[in-house]
């Protein structure tokens, strides 16, 4: 069965339509890749499915059941980790998460249970009396997540969890990903990393304003850019380079400048190398590398959208 | 049950907010005493107290009483009360009811019959009291004349200079407010008012702190967080109050009347009040207007229901925005109960309090239900 199910959904902000007309189904223990860049409407999407946003058009479906019919039902069953931290700063970690997994009927010693298990889980289990104020960026984020679990959903859904926190959080935020979903949950993971995305995820959607432009495993979606390639050049003087320049050159369709690398993104089927090296020649910009990439989600993505993933 | 969940946890975390819970707490208490003591003088010179009009209508033949009538007159007149002799025919009684003036007086052989106005109770309270020692102080020299004649004479004399008759007021708490005692109740009635403030977070805090998008998450409704929050926000903030009027009780003697559970129970309707005031107002104008709004509806309702000074019977256009005041209300339903025994008075207060209460609770569970969140 698809634990979820998602039929020509659409959600308008007055006249802004920000999700529009989106289809989309997970499966049963999957984990999912949301990609999209700033303001595609992957928040907008996962908001209509935790019920914060009224859906203005379409139906979601989560096990099977239409999300609005039969509310309650949906809501036991999915656990939200929200974009921005939802957690009482005042508030033990320990009261925090047996809070909100108060609110979904768990009482007395399962609370308990539930609870410290939760807090367990994200590495907070010496921690249950302290004060999320006094938490790193890192360990609000796992609380954040583990007031989301305690109440063992089906659905997991996890808008950037791992947003401006250190390494060793993240990896263990991944880690707990993995781990949740060898429980049996599926999970719906949104992130600006592609690494991430790429490291985790069974199937990926890639999402450009409001609609779904391209969906399938790591493969299918490498699959689709046969016809580009991407090359990347080390560069010692980037500053002398004339990018708009290298843009016209014959074959190129993007061109992007990370640190001391050019990274050119050309048609499959020309082999332009040797104008893209005259180019930088003329510019008497100093070469120091030349590599042929194979094909990654970053170019598919890049290609697809014609954005970058981070701004 | 999830009401009762979120109520709990919405106390709980109110207790860890100091700050706010000190300041509810320590703001009326120094209040009460800061003015309390300071202006106990104005108090008693009935400067802040506004107009004291006496009508008084003398029909006593004894000699003596006229003349130590007399000086009381120019004593008292010098402690601004201004006496107007009453002409023929003129009902007294009527013309205090019609608030032409402060108290009315009858002074005959007998005694003095005194009459005061129920609006303006403070100005008549001291009226009162200043002819309560005048007297006291005439029976006394009435009898001294009889025994030691220089001694009535020194009684008199010490009577006749300014401010001997007022310091007495003060003397018999039970029946008119000392400044302590009025403070007591316009604190009180201020800071359960105050509960606006915080109750205008009570929703906007949990949009604010992204929470809410859990709170709506889960499979609980609306109506149950709303409900828990609002419960929550009334208990707390009336155990702040209650304190607070117990406090000044036993530490500072503020006199509560023999009414204690009515008190009690205005002062409840009046946080109910507040907090569903406060709920409306975050729901009817921007977030950032709101608290811009509240602070200035909670200062002015503060200043003209007599939180900082005494407002007796304010007429024209202050008169008119004193009386939307719902501090005022409270104030003048309690000073009736603790010292007219009057229950009558606060029947009204209450039910006017719960009616705006339930008006504003509609407006906003309607409001938020219709909301996509909160
Ligand atoms: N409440 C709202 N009212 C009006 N417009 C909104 C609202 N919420 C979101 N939008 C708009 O909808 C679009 C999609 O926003 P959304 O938050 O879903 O993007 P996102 O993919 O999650 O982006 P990000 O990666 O920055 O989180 C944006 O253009 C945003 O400005
Ligand atoms: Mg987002």
């Amino acid at each position: 069965m698809n634990v979820l199910e998602i039929r020509n959904l659409t959600k308008k902000f007055g006249d802004f339509i920000a999700v529009d007309n989106m289809n989309l189904s997970v499966s049963e223990g999957e984990i999912f890749g949301f990609l999209g860049a700033n303001g595609a409407g992957k928040s907008t999407t996962i908001n209509m499915i935790s019920s914060l946003l009224r859906i203005t058009k379409g139906e979601i479906q989560v096990l099977g059941r239409n999300i609005v019919k039969e509310n309650k039902f949906s809501k036991m069953n999915i656990g939200i980790v929200p974009q921005d931290l939802a957690i009482y700063e005042e508030m033990t970690a320990y009261e925090n998460v047996s809070f909100f997994a108060g609110l979904y009927g768990l009482r007395g010693s399962l609370l308990k249970e539930r609870t410290e298990e939760a807090l367990e889980f994200v590495g907070l289990g010496d921690k249950h009396k302290a004060l999320p104020k006094s938490f790193s960026g890192g360990m609000k984020r796992r609380l954040n997540i583990a007031c989301a679990i305690a109440h063992h959903p089906k659905l997991i859904i996890m808008d950037e969890p791992t947003v401006g926190i250190d390494p060793q959080s993240r990896n263990y935020i991944l880690n707990s990903v993995k781990k949740l979903n060898q429980m049996g949950c599926s999970v719906i993971y949104t992130s600006h990393y592609m690494e991430e995305v790429e490291d985790l995820c069974t199937r990926i959607a890639i999402v450009d304003h409001g609609k779904i432009i391209a969906e399938g495993t790591k493969e299918q979606l490498k699959s689709i850019i046969t016809d580009t390639k991407e090359t990347w050049i080390g560069v010692k003087n980037a500053e002398r380079l004339d990018l708009d320049a290298l843009k016209r050159t014959t074959g190129v369709n993007s061109v992007r400048l990370e640190e001391q690398t050019v990274k050119i993104v050309s048609k499959g089927e020309i082999n332009n190398l040797n104008w893209v090296i005259q180019q930088l020649i003329r510019d008497q910009v100093e070469i120091s590398s030349v590599e042929e990439q194979a094909p990654n989600l970053e170019t598919v993505f890049l290609t697809l959208t014609g954005r970058n993933l981070r701004d | 049950m999830n009401v009762l969940n979120i109520a709990l946890f919405e106390i709980k975390k109110s207790l860890r907010d100091k700050r706010t819970l000190i300041f509810m707490l320590a703001f009326p208490i120094v209040l009460i005493l800061i003015l309390g003591t300071a202006l106990t003088n104005a108090f008693h010179n009935g400067v802040a107290v506004g107009d004291m009009k006496l009508l008084v209508k003398n029909t006593a033949q004894s000699q003596q009483l006229q003349s130590y009538w007399n000086g009381f007159a120019q004593a008292i007149g010098k402690e601004g009360v201004e006496l107007t002799p009453a002409a023929n025919g003129i009902d007294g009684k009527e013309a205090v009811q019609n608030n032409q003036f402060t108290a009315y007086a009858e002074i005959d052989d007998n005694g003095v019959h005194f009459y005061g106005s129920s609006r303006q109770t403070i100005s008549s309270n001291i009226i009162q009291g200043m002819l309560t020692s005048f007297a006291d102080k005439y029976s006394l020299a009435a009898a001294a004349v009889k025994n030691d004649p220089e001694a009535a004479q020194a009684i008199i004399a010490g009577s006749m200079s300014a401010g001997s008759f007022v310091q007495e007021f003060s003397i018999d708490p039970d029946r008119k407010p000392g400044s302590i005692d009025y403070y007591a109740i316009a604190e009180s009635t201020m800071i359960a008012f105050y509960a606006c403030m915080s109750a205008s977070w009570l929703i906007r805090g949990e949009v604010k702190r992204k929470t809410a998008l859990r709170l709506v998450a889960a499979p609980i409704g609306k109506m149950e967080i709303f409900a828990g929050k609002v419960i929550a926000s009334t208990i707390i903030n009336f155990l702040c109050i209650l304190a607070v009027v117990v406090f000044s009780k036993y530490a500072f003697n503020a006199n509560w009347g023999q009414h204690l559970g009515f008190v009690f129970l205005l002062l409840f309707t009046e946080v109910l009040l507040a907090v569903s005031f406060g709920l409306g107002i975050a729901y009817l104008f921007k977030d950032d207007a709101v608290n811009a709004v509240m602070m200035i509806f909670v200062q002015v309702a503060s200043m003209i229901g007599g939180a900082y000074f005494p407002v007796d019977e304010a007429s024209g256009v202050f008169g008119a925005i004193a009386n939307v005041s719902p501090l005022r209300w409270a104030n003048e339903a309690l000073m009736s109960l603790i010292y007219n025994d009057d229950l009558q008075a606060v029947f009204p207060v209450i039910g006017l309090n719960t009616a705006i209460a339930a008006a504003f609770l509609a407006f906003v569970a309607i409001t938020m239900r219709k909301r996509e969140a909160f």
